[in-house]
């Protein structure tokens, strides 16, 4: 594989390599997590701005998936963008687009091995600081802790992060990718992509993975073990908005249609003796499960954003995985892969009507 | 003021569910609406209860406002009232939030009724998620000593925690072991005889109590507008108050007025736009993020509900980056309902003013008549 | 408790063009079945959301039936396929959550099949009876 070797940080890396893009005109802005203050994704066309750029930082306030499709929603972009995301916000982004919530043209994406980003709540007093003291073990979400595709697949340009200080090198996984650097980088290098310095962080996972799940045991939990771990959510639906895969402008959960009217409420407390308000928690997480798990790529988004700590993200992700292997489907692999439920075979799960 | 005193060496919870018990059993009521313990004990939800074994759970004055009682009662009757009587157990800025909501048509009033309860403050709902023992203890000592420390801080500047200005009907005061009962209206009066109780005891004790504390609240409360109104001065001030705001939108999402199925600033006018509507944006400044419109998010909130804004702390609670928002939407709402004369809450038949108008009044927000 | 013996309450989504005409040729040609499905009547069984069925079992009934034609008889041709991939997705969330997945049942029941309606209504109703009313019913904190 072409790669590209720059003696600096991952991060200038990337700065040093799209400015000179930018200024050879092949690209025309630049889409990316940046700090000013805090961080956030944003887009950014003048090239003086560029150095507020940290694509890399160990921060995830959106995902950045879903904030790409919010630009690219109705159109593509008129003009080039390079994209920098992490490997599930590229996936989601994907999804995105599978859902005609995205159009991909007119972009160039980067990507890299992504080591996990800090719990919201962990950093949200002290961001600075703890952004600059990550260690790569402590206050990473449950869902980076427990993630196996941290390493991108789809991408124009990866990083794998794994050089050491102060050396960097861009590996061109794309004809677009090459075609881009033609005529700007010309000492391009030979080289592996070397993927056993990380089949052991990938083992590491798996097996944190495993552990988790064997503690969770969901095939267990049944209606008492929701209400144990969905018992105190106050049906805010923050998890729903901050996902990238629930894309809906207005969410059926938020809609008219599962309004209920007095009547049932009425039967509801006759048969029970007492309601709960907010009501419809369990049927919010049952049925959102049901909508998203195909595509659900495990960002922990979902978890981060819950004002009661629930470990939403950690559910979602061992559920999807079960969902997921069912239809042999990984989301963001591969745009020619339709979302399973929006297709079909003739000859499957023939079990199912016959019984 | 003349109510009922009401010995009580037992926790506060027991009793008030002891009236509650009676006021079902006496089928004055129908139905409870109250809050409980969710099963797992580290939170708290509300139930609208009708079962008497049920209600031996109810917790009616919890440490914490996982969710604000006038938006989980909204779910109950936003499209029309229940068969029942229903009795709303709830703090004074959630019975506010209660009446503002019925004067935006998202609840019915019709067959509910008000007992408030004197509100020492409550916990940050995160932190009592972790160590529900450590603040179940501290809050006990919290009604005895009604300090602010380590309350929300919207709970710490609250000048309406007991039956100051609020449409309720029956209110339970907390003062020296003992419960003290004031009826507040004529439906609040027939609730109270009903029980068996006469207006008798004086309250003059719980009376100065609570004025004392108003003037220490009212103390902390002007400081504190003071300091806020000058860390926020100016776009540059605001854009500082709001740093590390991920504009996920929560905060809207929890806050009891905030009714709107869904919000303007989620419309698809807003969400979904061509890119060259961005692309234009981000040429003129050079940058954009992403979501857009932070500070047009928050503004604009502010001018569609500050009016109503009844102080609780519930969006700040419920930001997952611990943004001061609702001590900001307080000292907005404090303005802006003092420009007004309007208080949230305090008599349902006040309409809200930006649904109504005087031919003369405000004149020095327009431009002085020209003399013909 | 109630000791009169336990009646199921199925929900019973029936497509127009096979398993309603079916329910009908049972009804006509006066099959005997127990009264326990309560028929709602679909233009295709992938008019079923997955949140019907949700609701369904949610609100406390005891078990879904979802009806539609064979395989390769749809009236829009492939609707059935999706029906059965949905419910198969259905079907791995409630495992995957420990959920009972045999108060879900899909059925193809064509229009002439009055007799195969009767079985499934017939057997799924006893296999509901064995195992007992949906515990959801009582459940407060849904
Ligand atoms: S459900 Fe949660 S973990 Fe899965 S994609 Fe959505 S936000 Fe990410
Ligand atoms: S939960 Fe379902 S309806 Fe709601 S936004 Fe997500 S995908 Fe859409
Ligand atoms: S963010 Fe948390 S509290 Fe809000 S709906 Fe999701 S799980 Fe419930
Ligand atoms: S803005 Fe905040 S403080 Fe005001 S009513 Fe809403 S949640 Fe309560
Ligand atoms: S103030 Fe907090 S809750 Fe509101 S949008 Fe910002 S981060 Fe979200």
């Amino acid at each position: 594989m072409k790669a590209l070797k720059i003696a600096k940080s991952p991060d200038d890396a990337i700065k040093e390599l799209l400015s000179s893009l930018f200024e050879n005109q092949k690209i025309k802005g630049v889409f990316s997590l940046f700090y000013d203050q805090d961080y956030f994704y944003g887009l950014v066309t003048d090239k003086e701005l560029f150095n507020k750029l940290t694509p890399t930082a160990p921060v995830m306030p959106a995902n950045g998936g879903k904030m790409l499709s919010r630009l690219t929603m109705i159109e593509p972009p008129a003009v080039p963008i390079a994209v920098v995301l992490k490997p599930c916000e590229l996936r989601a982004f994907y999804e995105l687009s599978k859902l005609e919530q995205a159009n991909l043209e007119n972009l160039i994406f980067i990507s890299f091995v992504c080591a996990g980003v800090l719990s919201l709540k962990e950093i949200k007093n002290n961001i600075e600081e703890k952004v600059a003291n990550a260690n790569q073990k402590q206050g990473l979400r449950e869902c980076c802790q427990l993630c196996e595709n941290f390493v991108p697949e789809n991408a124009d340009l990866i990083l794998p992060l794994i050089d050491g200080d102060n050396k960097t090198t861009i590996f061109i996984k794309t004809e677009r990718g090459e075609e881009l650097l033609q005529g700007i980088e010309n000492n391009l290098v030979e080289e592996d992509f070397d993927s056993a310095k990380l089949s052991s962080i990938k083992e590491e996972r798996s097996r944190y993975r495993e552990k988790t799940w064997q503690n969770l045991k969901t095939e267990n939990l049944g209606i008492p073990g929701l209400i144990d771990i969905f018992g105190r959510c106050i049906n805010c639906h923050a998890c729903g908005r901050a996902c990238p895969i629930c894309y809906c402008n207005l969410c059926y959960f938020d809609s008219a249609d599962n309004d209920s009217g007095p009547r049932v409420y009425e039967a509801e407390l006759e048969r029970r003796g007492a309601l709960r308000a907010p009501s419809g928690t369990i049927f919010y997480h049952i049925g959102r499960m049901i909508h998203v798990s195909l595509s659900c790529v495990g960002c922990g988004m979902c978890s981060d954003v819950c004002p009661v700590s629930i470990p939403v993200g950690t559910i979602f992700t061992r559920v999807a995985e079960e969902t997921q292997r069912l239809f042999n489907y990984v989301p963001g692999r591969n745009l020619e892969e339709k979302i399973p439920i929006s297709t079909f075979e003739i000859k499957e799960f023939e079990e199912l009507g016959e019984a | 003021m003349k109510g009922k005193i009401i010995k009580n060496s037992d926790n506060i919870n027991t009793k008030i569910r002891e009236i509650l018990e009676s006021l079902i059993s006496k089928q004055i009521f129908d139905a409870v609406f109250v809050p409980v313990r969710v099963p797992t004990g580290e939170s708290f939800t509300y139930l609208l209860i009708k079962d008497k074994n049920i209600l031996k759970d109810c917790i009616p004055l919890p440490p914490i406002m996982s969710v604000q009682g006038a938006r989980a009662f909204k779910d109950l009757t936003r499209l029309g009232k229940l068969k029942y009587k229903i009795l709303c157990v709830m703090r004074p800025c959630e019975i506010r939030a209660m009446i503002e909501l019925s004067k935006l048509r998202q609840v019915t009033l019709e067959d509910v009724s008000f007992l408030s309860l004197d509100c020492p403050g409550v916990y940050q709902t995160a932190d009592y998620i972790i160590e529900p023992e450590k603040y179940d203890k501290s809050f006990s000592s919290l009604l005895e000593k009604w300090e602010p420390e380590g309350l929300r801080p919207n709970c710490r500047v609250c000048n309406h925690f007991s039956n100051q200005e609020i449409n309720s009907d029956l209110h339970i005061g907390f003062y020296d072991q003992s419960l003290i009962l004031v009826p507040l209206t004529k439906k609040g009066e027939e609730i109270f005889t009903s029980l068996g109780f006469e207006s008798t005891d004086d309250l003059a004790d719980w009376e100065n109590r609570k004025n004392e504390l108003l003037r220490r609240r009212e103390e902390i409360r002007n400081k504190t507008f003071t300091e806020l109104h000058n860390q926020t001065n100016g776009m540059e001030g605001l854009e500082n108050f709001f740093k590390g705001c991920i504009n996920c939108h929560n905060c809207m999402r929890v806050c009891p007025i905030c009714y709107c199925r869904q919000c303007f600033f989620e419309s698809t006018d807003q969400l979904r736009r061509e890119s060259e509507d961005y692309l234009i944006r981000t040429e003129k400044k050079g940058g954009i993020r992403f979501p857009v419109d932070r500070m047009l998010f928050h503004l604009g909130r502010m001018t569609h509900m500050s009016l109503s804004c009844v102080g609780c702390g519930v969006c700040e609670d419920g930001c997952p980056m611990d943004i001061p928002v609702g001590q900001i939407f307080n000292f907005i709402g404090d303005e802006v309902q003092k420009m007004f004369e309007y208080l949230p809450g305090r008599d349902k038949d006040e309409p809200i003013p930006v649904l109504t108008y005087k031919e003369d009044e405000l004149h020095e927000y327009e431009d002085a008549q020209e003399t013909k | 408790m109630e000791e009169q013996e336990f009646l199921p309450r199925i929900i019973g989504f029936l497509c127009n063009w096979c398993s309603y005409a079916g329910a009908d040729l049972a009804g006509v040609s006066r099959l005997q079945m127990p009264p326990t499905l309560i028929p709602i009547r679909v233009m295709c069984s992938s008019r079923v959301d997955p949140l019907f069925i949700l609701t369904a079992l949610l609100r406390g009934a005891d078990a879904v039936l979802v009806a539609g034609c064979h395989p390769g008889d749809c009236h829009y041709q492939y609707g059935n396929y999706y029906t059965r991939r949905r419910i198969a997705l259905i079907k791995k969330v409630f495992d995957q959550l420990g959920l009972e997945t045999d108060r879900l049942r899909l059925a193809w029941i064509s229009a002439s099949e009055g007799g195969r309606f009767r079985d499934v209504v017939t057997t799924f109703t006893q296999h509901i009876k064995e195992k007992g009313p949906n515990p959801i019913k009582k459940e407060i904190f849904l």
